[in-house]
């Protein structure tokens, strides 16, 4: 079931009425339930597989407690079973592709096994999710769970299950195990959320969307038209997947849960690093917990720890898709925090002064400058990765990166001109919002944290801006919808 | 006053403050389209899936050359047609006139309104229509038909077209009925028709000021991006078919494919089905998924008990990948061996 259906409009209103009517217990039920609903709905046998993963891994975290001096094997167990899962259903073709590809090399060209398998969306997802309740449970930060019933809602929980952001067991466990409580205040900030996403995805993301697959379509796209269309992908991918976060974060507290925050505006990111800690922060975060760290993540510095960046930035790129340009687009980013961590190119996040503080303090219009420039520069960085992962083919990715920007006729630059403003007004709801909360940081955290309540004037207009993203949802709604992106992932 | 200050009622007041705004601010559109929209537009054909709009105008020359030819056989189709159908080999093999309505892009509902207005309309009583399809595409009526196609459909289709409406209305289900329902509430279906349309106008006429200029720009910039331009594989569509669309039982009577079988039939005219093979993977047709052969048969058997013939390509060792050019279409070289190669497997049911 996909967000942006009545479909699910219908199952979340139904749901939601039913859920606060039952005891802590039932509620839970009622949440599995309706995960393998959400999760079975068009293709049911996707369940087989969730259902595997969450036996396997219960199984697995417990006889990890029973027997600890065996945990190793139950760990090897769940880690096997979950990325052989993942492996076959996402890479095998890739793989077999590969090393038809090495043979064809060496003059044996046999016919390969392709087979015709679907990939069951959120498979990703779920998958890493399950594995850090195992991992965890390894590393005793966290207690194996005796009800099976619970872990099972913490694996399918709906909201999240097929585009995250991904939940650390320590952080969903326990709120799936506790009574839950209904908030007007969670419910009113969900609201928003929910409004603020259906915005995003419906009339910012599906409309640039179109203008990025246009220009990916052509055969022969010259430079400015090719780095319009790189622009709208820019802001398709950011729109459409922050607008599933949104939508997630937004009716889990409708259920009385807390998501934790996936995007921090990270096109206002002024380094490579700063934008790691604003972009998909709960893949980063999991691939930093779980794989940067126990390689010995910066404790050995120079070159080992150059290895540990990249060989975590491969991984991640691949845990993106099966093929090449992921690969490349991970190592590209990679390669970016080692080097401008190695060389000082640009200031590490933690060095920078924050915008806000940027552009009131001594020196404003130099502070000002740099920070603008740090910020468009990081963006344009950020672009060149984004030719990378949306480019599939390597070909096409080594044709774009060689056209020339004074090979394009006059009509080209004026039509990219035309695309690159059209994306631009599509998008500058998400530019003013980063904007805003990027510039007001500072005031509006401790406007939160002092008085936590809300003036009938906000509320006023926070209802007519949800009617106003509702007017543009009815009437800008592309007609050509398109899935969320990370779907495929 | 504040929300937790004036405690849980106050809290439940301003939630329905916020949901009720959300729902009344749309209510200005109607507003807006008086002011500024476009008033008095005609009623669409397809009601079912759009408001009021200014349609494109019947053409009525492919229907004029039929008639002109006396066309014995016509084929229908999209580009899968026109990849494969080399026309003049196939009128030396049957020896009469062909006619053809293919166009690039297309989907079931211009096949069947070209059978409807254009073929039977004609006079010309062709034997045989040839109606070539991918996969599920001869029941999915919305394949092709959302913006971005309907100028082709306005290029066929009549004043009134109840039926197709209705078969679109039925697939839809209540879903369309809902979304349409809300559209038409707050006049949304009507601002839809210019507010997207007004957006872009004006980012071109302050980028290239001048009519004639501005015309000149936009013809350019849908040429650069017309199919001729984009990369084979994104021509070709390849995209592999959805199982739900297989479900074929639930989709047959909600699609244009009983309308076709019973028109052609009441014109005299036998329609036969091709399904083209999809690109091969090595040297083996591509993977079916189980839904999709039960689909196929149940299709299959379908047509034939309503007198129609059928012909499927797939697994056809003699369609091979050679003959292929990008995604499913086939090479303009391989068009003369594919008709002679379908004329030999339909021609005994042509007899």
């Amino acid at each position: 079931m996909i967000f942006h259906s009545l479909d699910f409009v219908v199952f979340f209103v139904v749901v939601t009425a039913i859920y606060w009517t039952l005891p802590h217990r039932g509620q839970n039920w009622l949440l599995l339930v309706a995960g393998y609903v959400f999760y079975g709905y068009v293709h049911p046998w996707f369940l087989i597989l969730i259902a595997t993963s969450t036996a396997i891994d219960y199984g697995a975290a417990r006889a990890m407690e029973a027997w600890p001096h065996r945990k190793r094997a139950f760990l090897a167990l769940s880690v096997v079973s979950n990325f052989g899962m993942l492996g076959f259903f996402k890479y095998f073709n890739f793989f077999v592709e590969n090393v038809h590809g090495a043979l064809v090399v060496f003059g044996l060209d046999v016919s390969p096994p392709m087979l015709r398998i679907f990939l069951p969306v959120g498979i990703s997802f779920y998958t890493f999710q399950a594995m850090s309740y195992t991992i965890d449970v390894y590393r005793g930060e966290l207690h194996a769970r005796k009800s099976l019933a619970d872990l099972a809602v913490f694996i399918s929980f709906f909201p999240h299950l097929v585009a995250g952001p991904i939940q650390r067991a320590s952080f969903l466990l326990p709120q799936v195990e506790k009574r839950r409580r209904f908030s007007i205040e969670a419910a009113r900030t969900g609201f928003l959320k929910i409004c603020w996403g259906y915005f995003k995805k419906l009339v910012i993301a599906d409309n640039v969307g179109i203008i990025a697959n246009k220009v990916f379509a052509l055969s022969e796209p010259s430079f400015p038209l090719l780095w319009a269309g790189v622009f709208a992908f820019a802001i398709q991918i950011y729109a459409d997947f922050s607008a599933y976060t949104d939508i997630a974060r937004g009716t889990s507290r409708w259920l009385g849960f807390e998501l934790t925050e996936n995007f921090d505006h990270p096109y206002m990111a002024r380094s490579p690093s700063d934008f790691w800690r604003r972009w998909n922060i709960s893949l980063s975060t999991w691939f930093r917990d779980y794989v940067y760290v126990p390689l010995g993540g910066s404790r050995a510095g120079g070159w080992t720890w150059a290895r540990n960046v990249l060989a975590t930035f491969l991984l991640s790129g691949l845990w993106h898709g099966a093929s090449w340009n992921y690969v490349l687009w991970g190592l590209y980013h990679g390669l970016l925090l080692v080097a401008t961590r190695a060389r000082s190119i640009l200031p590490r996040a933690e060095q920078a002064r924050p915008l806000r503080a940027a552009a009131v303090g001594p020196g404003l219009a130099r502070a000002a400058i740099i920070a603008i420039a740090q910020t468009a520069g990081m963006f344009a960085l950020t672009l060149v990765g984004w030719l990378l992962f949306r480019e599939t083919e390597l070909s096409m990715i080594v044709r774009d990166l060689s056209l020339s920007p004074f090979a394009a006729s006059a009509a080209d630059r004026q039509m990219a001109l035309y695309l690159f403003l059209l994306t631009f007004i599509y998008s500058l709801p998400l530019w003013l919002q980063s904007l805003w909360v990027e510039l007001g940081r500072d005031a509006e955290e401790r406007r939160q944290a002092e008085a936590p309540s809300v003036a009938w004037g906000r509320v006023t207009l926070q209802g007519a801006a949800c009617g106003l993203a509702f007017a543009a949802v009815l009437i800008f709604r592309s007609t050509t919808s398109l899935d969320f992106i990370y779907f495929q992932f | 006053m504040s929300l937790l200050g004036a405690g849980r009622g106050a809290g439940v007041l301003a939630l329905a403050a916020l949901a009720l705004l959300t729902l009344l601010v749309p209510g200005g559109l109607r507003a807006v389209d008086a002011r500024f929209g476009v008033q008095g537009l005609p009623a669409t054909y397809l009601p079912a899936l759009e408001g009021p709009r200014s349609r494109g105008a019947f053409d009525p020359a492919p229907m004029q050359e039929i008639a002109r030819i006396r066309a014995s056989y016509v084929i229908v189709g999209d580009s899968m047609a026109g990849t494969r159908i080399h026309t003049t080999r196939f009128e030396e093999l049957v020896g009469r006139p062909v006619g053809d309505v293919m166009q690039a892009g297309s989907g079931p509902v211009f096949w069947y309104l070209a059978l409807k207005n254009w073929v039977i309309a004609s006079g010309a009583r062709p034997q045989v229509a040839f109606v070539f399809f991918r996969d599920t595409n001869l029941t999915d009526v919305m394949f092709r038909l959302d913006e971005d196609y309907r100028w082709n459909v306005d290029r066929v289709a009549g004043e009134r077209e109840d039926e197709v409406n209705a078969a679109i209305a039925a697939a839809g289900g209540w879903r369309r009925r809902a979304r349409s329902a809300v559209e038409r509430s707050y006049g949304a279906d009507r601002v839809r028709l210019w507010m997207p349309a007004a957006l872009t106008d004006r980012l071109a006429r302050s980028l290239v000021p001048g009519r004639e200029r501005r015309a000149r720009f936009l013809h350019e910039m849908n040429q650069r991006f017309d199919v001729w331009h984009v990369r084979p594989m994104d021509a070709a569509d390849v995209s592999a078919p959805d199982d739900e669309l297989a479900d074929f039982d639930y989709y047959v009577n909600r699609s244009v494919l009983p309308l076709m079988l019973r028109d052609a039939r009441a014109a005299g005219i036998r329609l036969c089905f091709v399904r083209v093979q999809r690109r091969p993977v090595g040297r083996r047709p591509p993977a079916q998924s189980k839904a999709l052969q039960t689909y196929v048969a149940k299709l299959r058997d379908y047509v034939v008990s309503h007198g129609a013939i059928w012909r499927d390509d797939t697994g056809d060792p003699d369609l091979t990948i050679d003959m292929y050019a990008d995604g499913d279409h086939l090479m303009t070289s391989a068009r003369p061996r594919y008709t002679e190669i379908l004329f030999q497997r339909v021609r005994p049911s042509l007899q």
